[in-house]
């Protein structure tokens, strides 16, 4: 619940005014748990961004700003290991804040889009345990579209994608072990910090709509596989590829890679009444440590 | 389980397209164990095959043998497709919670009904039958697959395509990918994408064994075709001649596919559908990805002198992109 809470405030801060205005965050690293609920679950060490000290989240805080805004993030490093906050493709700064230390990063929110914010040190081991987000800026005008002049919407669903390797990585690394990061073998797989289980009743998470709505989703993959993700129910237009804007009109699939540490938007239509999973499709990301769709999974409710 | 409230609706508002040549297409699925010999070793599967038109009666001792992929089934845009599946006490199966199969028309968007997904619709997973009436606009190839613990079940070999084929006025099926004249084609092959790791062979229900694939041995329609010599696919062709190539994404890995001459020159070709809808401008390109669960359909205009191209699918790590093995197909013209 906290987590979710932190994740509202942050949403109500950022969703001020249309004028380009000054954005403040603040972000506090701390080691912790993740707990994936249900068969197959475990709890999971992580080190994690949170929105108040001692209360790290996987994934972090959404960060979302309008295009033109200056951002401001402070930083406070509470865990004993050197970090970073790098916002790719906006932000440069990737050099380390120490143990202990803090740093304000200060920038211009870029073109409407999704994007990856995550920890870039440590061989990918940082970014692994939990240190990444999402970063949304919306149209200068703060209207549901997916740009200005974009197509519109009438939800948006935020699914940061992870994936971690609890034995060879995690428990490693949270009792201040090497990992040996040749050797990667996520079996944990999530949407939003959840397993399937969760993710599938997760109203932040599943698409919900009435006949014709359309929702904007904003897949940010922090995890270190591809992920092929396969909508049932209606295929989705294509409107965002790793940060390139598509042309209209837009190609639909019905399912999407999306590369370690890229990002896509597809828009998805209710244009029939059911109930529909969407998952990975590869094998082993259906699963938590081998237990079926407590992985990568989510539903599809139309109304 | 067929025609409720909204497909009815759709139809008296003209909205789902069927045309006057369209016809109803029965057929029934049974489900058989098999073994493949992959490079050496026996590996296990559990294949579909064709029962007929029989409804629930069909296969029995009378079915052919099934196959890894399954039948390839070819539609008209407009059909009405009534596909059975025929599950019986002989059929192959795990334990409960995850005994029985189903049928997954993957991307056909049909009704929850329809849909073959267990756990969101409660649908028999002892045998059903799955109607699907493609639009005009929907050609293109589309798997099918059980999708009962997919995580084993499409691992074990229940996947195949499904092509929704263009007809003309008189009913007859097009050589063309849909109703485009630009898509015609002389030939036509359907390459399905598969992965093997044989340890989901033997491995049932809630195992740890499902956290970490490992893939062995690769497949293009079944076959390894390691190497240009001995290829998985093989087509003899004209020149001058085109041929349509159907990518069908049921492998659990990144994959590239590209066509090379002897010389390893890469060849263009172009996609004019991807995951059965129309690309608004077609693509001509020398390299595409396919990853799991995606289509492409695509054309290769073969040139005006005699000669030998390699269609062939690299089959990649989903961390890196490295390759894991390449997978051969032929076309001599």
């Amino acid at each position: 619940m906290l987590k979710k809470l932190g994740l509202t405030v942050l949403l109500l801060l950022g969703h001020g005014s249309a004028d380009a205005a000054e954005r403040n965050f603040t972000l506090h690293i701390d080691d912790g748990d993740l707990t994936i609920t249900g068969a197959g679950g475990t709890t999971l060490s992580i080190w994690g961004y949170g929105e108040s000290a001692g209360l790290p989240a996987v994934p972090a805080p959404t960060l979302t700003v309008n295009e033109g805004d200056t951002v401001n993030v402070t930083v406070y490093n509470h865990h004993n290991a050197p970090h970073n906050f790098v916002v790719q493709n906006v932000t440069t700064d990737a050099n380390p804040i120490a143990a202990n230390g803090s740093k304000t990063y200060s920038f211009t929110a870029p073109a409407a889009g999704s994007y990856l914010y995550s920890d870039t040190l440590n061989n990918n081991i940082n970014r692994e345990m939990g240190l990444h987000g999402a970063f949304i800026v919306r149209p200068a005008d703060d209207s549901n579209t997916a740009w200005t002049g974009g197509p519109a919407y009438d939800h948006e669903r935020i699914w940061v994608i992870s994936d971690m390797d609890k034995p060879r990585w995690n428990d490693v690394a949270a009792a201040g072990g090497s990992v040996n990061t040749a050797v990667y073998k996520p079996n944990y797989f999530m949407l939003n910090g959840l397993g399937g289980f969760d993710a599938m009743m997760d109203h932040n998470t599943m698409i919900m709509g009435m006949m014709d709505e359309v929702t904007l989703v904003r897949i940010v993959n922090a995890g270190q596989f591809s992920h092929s993700l396969h909508f049932h129910g209606n295929h989705f237009e294509v409107i965002n590829v790793s940060g390139v804007r598509q042309s209209t009109p837009f190609e639909q699939w019905d399912t999407i890679n999306v590369p370690p540490m890229s990002v896509a938007e597809v828009l998805y239509t209710v244009n029939q009444y059911g109930e529909y999973p969407m998952h990975i499709h590869t094998a082993q990301a259906e699963t938590a440590n081998g237990v079926y769709l407590n992985g990568g999974a989510t539903m599809i409710m139309m109304h | 389980m067929k025609k409720t409230a909204p497909i009815l609706l759709l139809s008296a508002l003209g909205l789902a397209s069927s045309p006057a040549s369209a016809v109803t297409i029965n057929k029934t699925l049974c489900v058989s164990s098999l073994s493949k010999s992959l490079s050496g070793k026996t590996v296990t599967f559990w294949g579909f095959k064709d029962g007929g038109s029989g409804g629930m009666m069909g296969c029995g001792m009378m079915g052919g043998s099934a196959t890894v992929p399954g039948p390839i089934l070819e539609i008209g845009a407009g059909d009405t497709l009534n596909l059975t599946l025929n599950v019986n006490m002989m059929t192959p199966q795990e334990a409960s919670p995850y005994n029985g199969h189903t049928i997954h028309l993957h991307g056909a968007d049909v009704q929850t009904s329809e849909d073959g997904v267990p756990e969101t619709n409660g649908n028999a997973v002892m045998g059903d039958t799955y109607t699907w009436t493609p639009s005009v606009g929907h050609e293109g190839s589309y798997p099918y697959h059980c999708h009962v613990h997919t995580v084993k079940h499409l691992e074990m070999g229940m996947y195949s395509a499904i092509i929704v084929r263009p007809r003309d006025g008189s009913g007859n099926f097009m050589n063309r990918l849909n109703q485009d004249a630009a898509t015609a084609y002389d030939y036509s092959q359907v390459y399905v994408l598969s992965t093997v790791d044989p340890a989901y062979h033997t491995a049932t229900g809630d195992s740890t064994v499902f956290a970490d694939y490992n893939p062995q041995y690769f497949l293009l329609s079944g076959k390894e075709g390691k190497t240009t010599g001995a290829p998985a696919m093989t087509l003899a062709a004209a020149k001058n001649k085109k041929v349509a190539l159907r990518l069908v994404g049921m492998h659990s890995t990144n994959s590239t596919f590209q066509i090379k001459d002897t010389g390893g020159n890469l060849k263009p070709f172009t996609v004019y559908i991807r995951d059965g809808r129309a690309l608004p401008t077609p693509k001509t390109v020398t390299s595409l990805d396919i990853s799991p669960g995606q289509r492409a359909d695509l054309i290769v205009a073969l040139p005006s002198t005699s000669g030998t191209w390699y269609p062939q699918v690299v089959y990649k790590k989903l961390r890196d992109n490295s390759a894991y093995a390449a997978v051969y197909g032929k076309i001599t013209f």
